[in-house]
């Protein structure tokens, strides 16, 4: 809850009037919420967009949450952590995927990129390993 | 290490064969860090289990799929072919910087957008 109510001595918040209408209240979290806010930019994403069933990261900033193990969706994993994405793979067929890593535990994670990803914040993490000219150049001249 | 370490100064010299490319490995790189995967293939085996740090029974080869840029290193992301496991490792200074390469500009080889329209995004 808010900080000022784990100082002591404040009585907690009283339940605030909800801004959605009636049949959106309570679905703001769990499986069949519509939307969530991103832990990194704050963006309020739906998920129900064009180009992507499987909404698992923000189009904006790209950041994702740790909530899944080692298969999508299963929900297993405890940590709820932030996961930035540090990384671009791609696939046999030559699909993108994002590498992400939790800054809480450190696990990592690959999620497919989504049609309205922000086309810039994808390609500035693809060539971010090519980046830094130095490292590039001692790396291709030490064959 | 101390020097009470009867093992002191003496290098290991102990070597594991690359599953994918049956390379004979010296466990040790040359900068004295200890090795996850082949300095040829970059294939690693999956025998420590990220999550918990201790050892995982799987053991199937991890295939190299991306390079993290990590201040101002590179780290290489492994998945294992047998469980999908990811795992990450430093980059060894005796590593194959073609195979390197080649995987940092794979996603830019076969872009899903065309890369000439970038400049009007």
């Amino acid at each position: 809850m808010g900080r000022r109510s784990d100082r002591g001595g404040r009585r907690p918040q009283r339940p605030k009037t909800s801004l959605r209408s009636h049949g959106d209240r309570g679905r703001r979290h769990g499986p069949t919420a519509e939307s969530f806010r991103c832990l990194e930019c704050r963006l309020d994403v739906s998920t129900r967009a064009p180009g992507t069933a499987h909404r698992n990261h923000c189009p904006n900033c790209l950041t994702s949450r740790h909530v899944d193990g080692r298969l999508p969706g299963d929900r297993s994993a405890g940590c709820g952590g932030r996961m930035t994405a540090v990384g671009m793979t791609a696939r046999s067929d030559g699909e993108w995927m994002l590498v992400h890593r939790c800054v809480s535990c450190g696990g990592l994670g690959t999620n497919r990129v989504a049609g309205d990803d922000n086309v810039r914040a994808l390609v500035r993490l693809a060539v971010r390993p090519l980046s830094d000219p130095a490292l590039t150049r001692s790396l291709l001249t030490r064959l | 290490m101390s020097n009470t370490d009867p093992t002191f100064g003496i290098a290991d010299t102990s070597t594991f064969t690359c599953l994918r490319c049956g390379t004979s490995v010296s466990v040790l790189s040359p900068d004295g860090a200890e090795r996850d995967h082949c300095p040829s293939c970059l294939t690693g085996r999956h025998v420590h289990e990220r999550r918990s740090g201790g050892r995982s029974d799987c053991g199937g080869p991890m295939g190299p799929i991306a390079v993290v840029s990590d201040h101002d290193r590179w780290r290489l992301v492994h998945r294992c072919a047998h469980c999908d496991g990811l795992s990450e490792g430093d980059v060894a200074s005796d590593d194959n910087r073609l195979v390197l390469m080649r995987i940092a500009v794979r996603p830019l080889a076969e872009p899903p957008f065309p890369l000439e329209l970038l400049g009007e995004v």
